[in-house]
């Protein structure tokens, strides 16, 4: 609505925005300790005092000057007018820092609230911060907050609801004890601006305020203009050019930066106390989580550790979902039986719907388990870490630790994994971890391996399983360097990310995060899966003259039985599996239950329904490394459509997802017939 | 001597910096300005670094890590 007052939450990345604004809204937004989580601009609504608010949470920036996409579009929202009140959340227990980005957009002059967060973590530590003294001299209200606890968010919406539409004016007091005219300051501004700079510099800002005053007329906060103008700020020098050489000789920012921090270490010398109690734990965890040895087998480790709970735990709760869906077919087919209902029916509720759908529900407890262990990951603060211990690794194929990040949110689902690429600074680096996040194995592709190595491999399906996330990774880091070595770009090798303190993981947090994981992938077996269920069966049990008995008389067979010599090379040419792969570009998931469908059986995983389609299959002479080639194909071949539809929105281009499409299909038919004329070799 | 080549647990002073102009200005917006106290908490063969300054941890990659000139302060306490 137009009479909404837009309040724009922004800070430092990792300094809990999204937190803060979760706590407002009641919103679910993905949060973790880890810089750049928020990747896109997020609204919310609020009433308060007959008050419409509208909250906007922003990706994180360390200042207005911004490099990466996602600091360009939060700097884009807050210069825009719409904004009424700005609220900087600033994190207490790292204020140094969290300052620079304050002091920036006071000088911007838009109504302003810092809310102070993290309070609880300056209590722990001991530390103590002078609430008086702050505000005092940065001339902004200062609300001391926790978001994580919800504390003080009556506080400062009460503040926001009063700045609303006052620009900065509360007087400034740098310091009390000198008096203006001792000072040996030329410029007396003391008063009303919260960075005074030398005077020189003070002398270039006149002389260019004069200047615009001249040129342009009156403009809004002039005095940041002339700061932008004599950092070389692309935009405003497009926007407001000036001739004036002797004046703007050359860029100043590095000055500016300087002399801002000369004032935060005043400000923190007067507010600051006790801030040598640092937590001293993040450090000793860092000596075994970062050891330059010990580093890379760490993560390995974890990462196992990881997949071990997912085929363990979720294996054991996946029994009862099975039976559970075992005695709903039951009593389903009963029911229909005891009425009368036509074949048609039948055939579509019990082998389309109940095939299709349930097989993927089955998989829900190993999903859960997963994204359970990847929020506990992420929110530990261990994958800023992750980026400096593969830094080295990735440096070798042409990319920086940062963009491992990515790859390992991969693990979850490639489509955020593929939007948090968003992070990397350099475009090209951004295009090529784009390209191979897809490789990484999804929490979509998980059904697939559990069933198919769970089908061929018995006590060894878990080293099976392990070994795809292998074959993923190493895949994605050698097309990397073939990227690189096509790109023939020279590596940046530009990692800079900040490490945040380690903390314990917020229990409802992770769990809120992984149920949502879940709801998501309810859903997704309630619409894509359902749809290509209900597609799958009529493709299977029609042909052109109407419902036939045979379903390799079906159209389905005809389309399996033409694309499957495409596939003889790699051992994969049987029909029906033709038909569930293709099935599969729609969600990889779709893979299992086209194969329940196909197989004619109503429960897939259950040991009945496991040994018929083995059965089946060995008929048709398919052994262990048919089924092994079948996992690695399906973990390489085409992404689905998300993930198309993804590519294309992030790098604005179609070309890159149609190439995506047709190149992961290349690489997985060739990594899958090496594989089998290998293999062959091998075994024979 | 360049930051790659700082101790472990030894802390330096940011002496200059010859990189890219927008990583300088970025490392200098996170607070590595010229004059400032860092204190090296890992470092790998590779170049790579971990490091505090201002309170804040970073890890910085090999080619950042040896653009950043830093000069030693008394590191007995």
């Amino acid at each position: 609505m137009k009479n909404d007052v837009h309040v724009a939450f922004i800070g430092n990345p990792n300094c809990g925005k999204t937190t803060l604004f979760n706590a407002y809204t009641g919103a679910h937004l993905k949060v973790a300790n880890w810089p750049g989580v928020t990747v896109e601009k997020k609204e919310g609504a609020l009433k308060y005092h007959n008050n419409q608010y509208k909250l906007v949470d922003l990706p994180g920036i360390y200042s207005l000057t911004s490099y990466t996409m996602e600091e360009r579009l939060s700097r884009q929202y807050i210069l825009e007018d719409e904004v009424d009140i700005i609220v900087d959340v600033v994190d207490a227990s790292s204020l140094e820092r969290n300052l620079y980005l304050a002091l920036q957009l006071i000088e911007l002059g838009k109504p302003l609230i810092i809310a102070l967060n993290m309070m609880d973590v300056i209590e722990e530590r001991g530390m103590d911060i002078d609430l008086h003294r702050l505000p005092e001299m940065l001339g902004v209200p200062v609300i001391p907050v926790c978001a994580r606890r919800k504390k003080g968010l009556q506080i400062l919406l009460h503040a926001v609801a009063h700045h609303k539409n006052h620009p900065r004016k509360d007087s400034i007091e740098h310091q009390h004890e000198i008096k203006e005219q001792k000072s040996r300051h030329r410029h007396n501004h003391h008063k009303d601006t919260v960075v005074v700079y030398s005077d020189w510099l003070e002398d270039k800002i006149d002389a260019i305020e004069n200047a615009l005053w001249e040129k342009y007329g009156s403009i809004e906060n002039p005095r940041w203009h002339a700061l932008k103008l004599l950092a070389y700020d692309e935009e405003i020098m497009n926007k407001y050019p000036l001739e004036i050489p002797e004046i703007i000789d050359k860029s100043y920012e590095k000055e500016i930066i300087k002399q801002k921090y000369d004032f935060i270490e005043e400000i923190i010398e007067e507010v600051l106390f006790n801030k040598d109690k640092e937590s001293q734990s993040t450090d000793k965890i860092d000596t075994v989580l970062t050891h330059r040895y010990l580093g890379m087998p760490v993560f390995l480790a974890i990462m196992a550790f990881i997949f071990f709970l997912t085929f363990t735990i979720g294996d054991f709760f996946q029994e009862w979902i099975v039976q559970g869906i075992d005695i709903t077919a039951g009593v389903l087919q009963n029911l229909l039986t005891s009425i009368n209902v036509s074949p048609v029916i039948n055939s579509l509720l019990i082998d389309g719907i109940i095939a299709g759908v349930g097989s993927i529900l089955a998989f829900l407890p190993n999903i859960f388990i997963l994204f359970l262990a990847l929020a506990v990951l992420e929110d530990s603060g261990y994958m800023s870490r992750v980026a400096y211990v593969m830094d080295g690794l990735m440096g070798k194929v042409g990319l920086s630790g940062r963009a491992f990040i990515p790859l390992l949110l991969g693990f979850g689902c490639s489509v955020p994994a593929i939007m948090a690429s968003r992070a990397l600074e350099n475009p090209r680096d951004r295009l090529k971890t784009i390209l191979i996040t897809p490789f990484m194995s999804c929490s979509a592709r998980l059904p697939i391996y559990i069933l198919f190595s769970g089908m061929f491999f018995g006590d060894m399906a878990m080293y099976v399983a392990f070994s795809l996330y292998v074959v993923g990774i190493i895949v994605a880091i050698a097309l990397a360097l073939l990227f690189s070595r096509i790109d023939k770009s020279k590596s940046s090798n530009t990692l800079l990310i900040e490490l945040p303190e380690y903390k314990t993981p917020n229990v409802l947090s992770i769990f809120i995060y992984a149920w949502e994981k879940v709801k998501s992938y309810l859903s997704k077996a309630g619409t894509t899966i359902f749809v290509a269920s209900l597609l799958m069966w009529f493709i299977l049990h029609f042909n052109m003259n109407g419902m036939v008995t045979n379903i390799s008389d079906s159209f389905g067979a005809y389309i399996g039985k033409a694309a499957a010599p495409l596939l003889s090379l790699a051992g994969l040419d049987v029909w029906q599996l033709v038909v569930a792969l293709l099935s599969g570009i729609a969600a990889k998931e779709v893979v299992v239950s086209s194969v329940s469908i196909l197989y004619g059986v109503s429960d897939i995983n259950s040991v009945m329904g496991t040994s018929s389609v083995v059965k089946q299959l060995a008929n048709v002479g398919f052994t262990q490394l048919n089924a092994y080639v079948l996992m690695v194909f399906c973990l390489l071949y085409t992404p689905c459509i998300a993930s198309i539809v993804t590519i294309k929105k992030e790098t604005g281009k179609i070309r890159w997802a149609v190439f995506s499409v047709f190149f992961q299909l290349f690489v997985a038919w060739f990594i899958a017939v090496i594989l089998y004329q290998f293999g062959r070799l091998l075994l024979r | 001597m360049i930051l790659s080549d700082g101790k472990i647990a030894h802390s330096y002073i940011v002496q200059d910096m010859y990189l890219e102009e927008d990583i300088e200005r970025r490392l200098e917006m996170l607070g590595m300005t010229t004059g400032v106290m860092l204190t090296i908490l890992n470092k790998k063969r590779c170049g790579a670094i971990i490091l505090k300054v201002r309170g804040t941890r970073f890890a910085l990659g090999r080619q950042i890590a040896a653009g950043i000139e830093i000069g030693e302060i008394n590191n007995e306490k």
